[in-house]
């Protein structure tokens, strides 16, 4: 009998945790959104689910009036902000502690959130998001590849999000 | 399990995704001191519990927003949904979507 | 070889033999049989005893419509199943099975006295028998007769089994893969259409598996089906066995039970047992078929009489003859067929006898070319046979004239009373359905949802027809989607097409109300049961039902229904469609708790929120008790500590000295902008405008009926920002109410709301000592300037916080909130930095004490949604210069201000006892019953001071202060006089210290 030689990871789905990111919800009104965008210097798009990324910032529209921006820990976006409040008000809240990320990935990545998203979740493009429900926990979904998700989960969420996705992963390893 | 169409996402998602919130087209007195007690009782407490088509909102958690339905109770489906804001929907434009 | 077994036939695999228990005795069956086939085929027909007269019975059909062979099945500990349809559940090596409602066995059960008891067990007996005289109801009707009834028995264990859930998308979903599901499934899967084909047998081909001698486009059936399930899988549709189409709801939704692992002699470890599915499909094609009925005559449920289907599905399917010496009693051409292919196996058909004058005449020569005798015009009056029919007695019938009948031997009797579409799921859609006279049956009428019906399920019989309705249905699916197909056609040989009458009951020479002539074989309904139902005066279908039971049973009437409606509608003088048809309703088919549960049981069962500070109090021993949707230590108990005297120690430490208590569950509300202040004013009872920055205050929400809603402690951050607290509870409740009156009704505001509920980890510190151990901790804070109601941003042991000074126990007390992943960091530092001053760690049974004796009331236990500010004693709250806000024009409303509302006081027993929270109180314990209740205890704690307190909501209680009130409870009257609910420290000196 030979060694198994190097082996690459073949689980058909793969939860990470990720590290903590700066994590913003914004708030302005259409009227103001470009003049705000310009101070953040980030395009925030108007579609709903729709991402724009700039300096390594990241938007996700979410809502008519609401954003979510994802950018690397120690990015201060505050102080742009705050020099454009009179011409343009609005609420700018640190969230970074708010949510948990988890990546999800691996071939059978659909089957996974299919167990517990009523939406469906392989018509939604790459490169877009949405804010959703896993069972009963409302989550952000990244779409960043055809098989790699990123889910951002109220924290206190997570114990039961992470129990049914072990469950899950149990059940798709049974290959039944 | 309805199908929904959110006016502002623009796209019709799973029922699990809305929450209901009431009737619709109540709109809040702009001064209500200035209301005599039966009719504010009205605007508290008097719905229209339609058999048929039924103005109603609901609320989008993807999108967070409020929004407006017309939808017949009698068969659950919802006829049309339109912004928060907008004018009452009239019933004769039932399958506008 | 098992007696009845043909060598080589059927599908099933003659060189895998399987042994399972049946009753205790093993049998031997082969790999792909089910139950039935396999007892069968050991030439057992006797499975199981019916539900009210313990007749013994056996299988009647061969599917999942089987409403008699009913067995318990067992896979091991806790994996029992009652109620398992024997023609459904295959065959797995160790099966271990049993048959049902009998006592002592099977052959011999005492129970069957019913079934000479009969006429007291008629139609509508539950009605009658029991309401005289009434004392016997518990004594002996009610253990006798569910003793001997009931359907199964219960597991009594947990159930070890996993059970998993999906949602699906598809563009068109094909229910039913027979001869017209295929054929729709191949005109669907077209054009790059998502289509998925699902059926709820082990193999696909529907009835084709039952006519091997068709041959469609030059093939065998059976190589047409493997050749079409290969190009379905080559053009990517999604074939789906042993999975069942449970339920249709609004907009296309399907619900699918798919069965993973009952068949498995070793499933995979881990494997789900089930998975439920919920399919969004944007075409549906039903394409279920059709179910044959039985015969309404004398002794037509003695085992052995059997659906003429079932038996040509045991003979071709599983190669079992189910009698060396059948005969035949049918009104449908379909019979012929069953007895042709059973004489071409071996066996000797006893006789065909139709009910019809006239007969097709290629039926005939059929018949003649076999030997087989056909008695047209004939009646069937009775059976014989013990646990088995031995012999069938066949009458002429000349007009209404019935003649005398012969008796014919056979050791099994084949029938069929035509067949009924299978409409369940289309009825779920309340889809109408309309009768069709020529074929007395429903049809289906008015759709509701993007459907089509295809083949037997349509009334059509013969493959051809089935198959080239299957093809267009598939197309005008795909056509639905607005993709372009080209159609199909198919051409088939030795086709089976053929017609058939329906009838109510057989018509007899003999008492027709002594006629044991079942219509529903579960329930034991009989035709003189619908009969007598009727004129006791019973005219709606859905109270014949009710009255009888009749389509009551798990199998939801799939047999019954037509024939109990025949017979209802000649009874009413009626034509069926006026007498209409029960509604069908989910579940088709009986479906396990645990696909319905999925992953939701256990740990999962409901969704648990813990805080960041959680893994700490599970480490050290604290009591949790749900909070809304949180987990929350409820107390510290220490070695040999009960409840009482864990919280009496909490709460004296925290008065004493330092008491520490995880707040994180608190909602928090980020309200940001530059209307922040005004959007304040119009929410909450009081006024903000003066509120300093770097202040709080209390703030109390009402609904805009004038109650309160939520209430929690406010802090002013900066002009345009405030930090709102919001009971656990309330926090996404309060956060939807202040959402939908920004976005709804003050859209011109320019304020924003963001839930900060967890991105802060909150601890609260309590206590005499609490400042003076704080204070070195703290950057940041001008302590000269930070008095009771204070709030600031700055950091605590290092790390960046919110601190909030304010009490919700009477002492100095302290809420810091941190970000959430440093809440635990926190927590240590603190538990470090108190050891001085021994601190003490309490729990939300603590908290809830020291508020009370301080009579800090908490929205939703001692309000009820019923309570105004005034009420509460809350009035000083309330922003009187203020011109609105939320619920104020309530407060003036009549019913608000009138006289005797409940409010808000405190109680102290007169002999020191413990109240019960939701006790009623009275005013005068020895007026007659029913007693005039004037409120209830709302909250009731062992204190502090030495003796219980308790707050409780009574009429016009500010009114009665001093005054005594009455609390009748089971172990006696209970005295106790009203005071204020301030019970400690009432000019909250401490708060100063
Ligand atoms: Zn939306």
């Amino acid at each position: 009998m030979t060694n198994q030689k190097h082996q690459f990871d073949a689980s058909p789905v793969v939860v990470e945790d990720l590290a903590p990111a700066l994590r913003l919800s914004l708030r302005v009104k259409p009227a103001h959104r470009e003049t705000l965008g310009r101070a953040l210097g980030l395009d925030l798009p108007t579609r709903v689910g729709s991402r724009a990324a700039a300096n390594g910032a990241e938007a996700l529209c979410l809502g008519p009036d609401e954003w979510l921006i994802v950018a690397p820990e120690g990015t201060d976006l505050a102080s742009p902000a705050r020099a454009a409040y009179a011409d343009a008000p609005h609420s700018l809240v640190d969230i970074s502690d708010r949510e948990i990320t988890l990546r999800l990935s691996g071939p059978a990545v659909l089957d996974l959130l299919a167990a517990c998203c009523p939406r469906n979740i392989a018509a939604m493009p790459v490169g877009a998001a949405a804010r959703t429900v896993f069972d009963s926990a409302t989550v952000i979904l990244w779409r960043d590849g055809p098989t790699d998700f990123r889910m951002d989960v109220w924290r206190s969420f997570a114990p039961h999000v992470r129990s049914l996705l072990t469950q899950v992963r149990t059940e798709i390893a049974a290959g039944l | 399990m309805l199908l929904i169409h959110c006016p502002y996402c623009e796209d019709t998602l799973p029922e699990l995704e809305f929450t209901y919130a009431g009737e619709a087209h109540i709109a809040r007195p702009a001064d209500p001191s200035a209301l005599s007690d039966d009719e504010w009782r009205d605007f508290l407490f008097i719905r229209t519990n339609a058999r048929g088509p039924h103005y109603e909102r609901w609320r989008h958690i993807g999108c967070g927003r409020f929004f407006n339905a017309l939808r017949d109770t009698v068969s659950d489906r919802f006829l049309t949904t339109y912004k928060a804001g907008e004018a009452r929907r009239p019933l004769t434009n039932e399958a506008a979507e | 070889m098992s007696r009845y077994r043909i060598s080589g036939k059927g599908r099933v695999d003659h060189s895998a033999p399987v042994s399972f228990t049946f009753d205790g005795k093993t049998y031997r069956g082969l790999r792909g049989d089910t139950v039935a086939s396999a007892l069968l085929a050991n030439g057992v027909h006797l499975m199981g005893r019916s539900f009210k007269y313990h007749r013994p019975r056996g299988a009647v059909s061969a599917g999942s419509e089987e409403p008699n062979a009913l067995i318990g099945t067992s896979r091991g500990k806790g994996q029992f199943e009652p109620n398992t349809r024997a023609t459904v559940q295959e065959l797995r090596d160790g099966l271990v099975t049993e048959s049902q409602n009998k006592w002592p066995h099977l052959s011999f059960d005492i129970g069957a006295v019913n079934d000479r008891a009969y006429m007291l067990f008629s139609a509508g007996f539950y009605y009658k028998t029991f309401m005289w005289p009434k004392s016997f109801w518990d004594k002996i009707y009610e253990p006798v007769i569910r003793g001997a009834a009931g359907l199964g028995k219960s597991p009594t264990e947990v159930d070890p089994d996993r059970y998993a859930s999906r949602y699906l998308h598809t563009d068109v979903l094909v229910i039913g893969a027979g001869a017209a599901g295929i054929a729709a499934a191949l005109s669907a899967a077209q054009s790059g259409a998502d289509v998925t084909l699902v059926d709820e047998n082990a193999e696909m081909g529907g009835s084709l598996l039952s006519d091997p001698a068709v041959q469609i486009d030059g093939k065998p059936a059976w190589d047409w089906v493997e050749a079409q399930l290969a190009r379905l899988r080559a053009a990517g549709v999604r074939l789906m066995t042993r999975t069942t189409a449970i339920g249709y709801y609004h907009q296309n939704m399907v619900g699918l039970c798919q069965r993973l692992t009952d068949h498995l002699d070793n499933p995979p470890a881990n494997a789900p047992r089930e998975r439920m599915w919920r399919v969004r499909a944007e075409q549906v094609v039903l394409a279920q078929g059709a179910l044959e009925k039985p015969l309404v005559f004398d002794g037509n449920d003695r085992p052995g009489v059997m659906l003429a289907g079932a038996a040509q599905t045991y003979l071709h399917k599983y190669g079992v003859k189910v009698g060396d010496t059948p005969a035949v009693v049918t009104s449908h051409d379909s019979a012929y067929f069953a007895a042709f292919d059973l004489a071409d196996s071996g066996a000797r058909v006893a006789a065909i006898i139709d009910t019809r004058d006239a007969v097709r005449p290629d039926l005939l020569e059929g018949a003649r070319k076999r030997g087989i005798q056909v008695l047209s015009g004939h009646t069937v009056t009775t059976t014989k046979g013990r646990l088995r029919v031995k012999s069938v007695r066949a009458n002429p019938v000349r007009g209404t004239h019935v003649g005398a009948g012969r008796d014919i031997a056979c050791d099994c009797l084949l029938m069929s009373g035509g067949w009924t579409p299978s409409l369940h799921l289309f009825s779920h859609t309340k889809g109408s359905l309309g009768w069709d006279a020529g074929s007395n049956t429903f049809l289906p009428d008015r759709k509701t949802e993007a459907c089509e019906i295809a083949g037997a399920g349509r009334g059509l019989w013969g493959y051809e027809a089935v198959l080239a309705d299957g093809a267009a249905a598939g197309l005008r699916a795909l056509e639905g989607l607005n993709r372009a197909g080209h159609s199909a056609a198919f051409t088939v040989a030795n086709d089976r097409p053929g017609t058939g009458v329906t009838h109510t009951e057989l018509p007899t020479d003999g008492n027709p109300g002594k006629a044991k002539a079942f219509i529903d074989f579960q329930n034991d309904v009989t035709a003189k049961d619908i009969r007598l139902a009727v004129r006791e005066g019973m005219r709606s279908i859905e109270h014949v039902k009710r009255y009888t039971t009749n389509g009551m049973a798990t199998d939801q009437g799939k047999m019954s229904n037509i024939n109990g409606l025949m017979i209802a509608a000649d009874a009413l003088g009626k034509q069926p469609p006026q007498v209409g048809l029960t509604t069908f309703r989910p579940p088709y088919t009986p479906t396990s708790f645990g696909a319905f549960c999925g992953y939701l049981r256990g740990d999962t069962f409901q969704l648990t929120r813990k805080t960041p500070i959680d893994p700490w109090a599970e480490a050290n021993g604290a009591v949790f008790e749900p909070v809304a949707q949180w987990r929350r230590a409820w107390y510290f108990p220490k070695a040999g500590e009960d409840m009482h005297a864990a919280v009496l120690r909490e709460c004296k430490a925290t008065r004493a000295s330092l008491g520490i208590f995880d707040a994180s569950t608190l909602g928090k509300i980020e309200v940001a902008g530059p209307d922040a202040v005004e959007f304040m004013n119009r929410m909450y009872t009081n006024p903000w405008t003066k509120l300093q920055p770097g202040r709080c205050r209390y703030g109390l929400l009402l609904g805009e009926d004038g109650f309160i809603r939520d209430d929690g402690v406010i802090g002013r951050l900066s002009p345009d920002l405030f930090h709102v607290t919001t009971t656990t509870g309330g926090a996404a409740r309060v956060l939807t109410m202040m959402e939908d009156y920004l976005q709804t009704e003050w859209p011109d505001l320019d304020v924003w709301l963001t839930s900060t509920t967890e991105q802060w980890a909150t601890v609260a510190l309590n206590g005499p000592n609490a400042l003076k151990m704080l204070k070195p901790l703290v950057e940041g804070v001008d302590w000269d300037d930070f008095p009771h109601m204070s709030c600031a941003e700055c950091t605590v042991a290092g790390l960046p916080a919110r601190l909030f000074r304010l009490s919700f126990t009477g002492e100095v007390g302290f809420e810091v909130n941190v970000p959430a992943r440093h809440g635990l960091t926190l927590w240590t530092a603190l538990m470090e930095a108190g050891k001085p001053y021994d601190i003490c760690p309490y729990g939300t049974e603590t908290m809830h004490v020291l508020r009370a004796e301080k009579g800090y009331i908490i929205v939703g236990q001692d309000t009820d949604g019923t309570v105004t500010p005034q009420d509460a004693g809350l009035d000083w709250a309330i922003g009187k210069a203020k011109k609105d806000f939320v619920g104020k024009r309530s407060l003036s409303r009549p019913d608000i201000v009138a006289k005797g509302r409940k409010q808000l006081v405190g109680l102290l027993t007169e002999d020191g006892s413990l109240l019960q929270e939701g006790a009623q109180i009275v005013l005068d314990p020895n007026q007659p019953k029913p007693m005039k209740m004037v409120g209830h205890v709302t909250s009731s704690y062992q204190s502090t001071m030495g003796h219980p307190i308790a707050m409780a909501v009574i009429e016009g209680g500010f009114d009665k202060m001093g005054e005594t009130v009455f609390i009748p409870m089971p172990d006696g009257v209970r005295k106790a006089r009203i005071t204020s609910t301030v019970f400690y420290d009432p000019d909250n000196a401490r708060l100063k210290a």
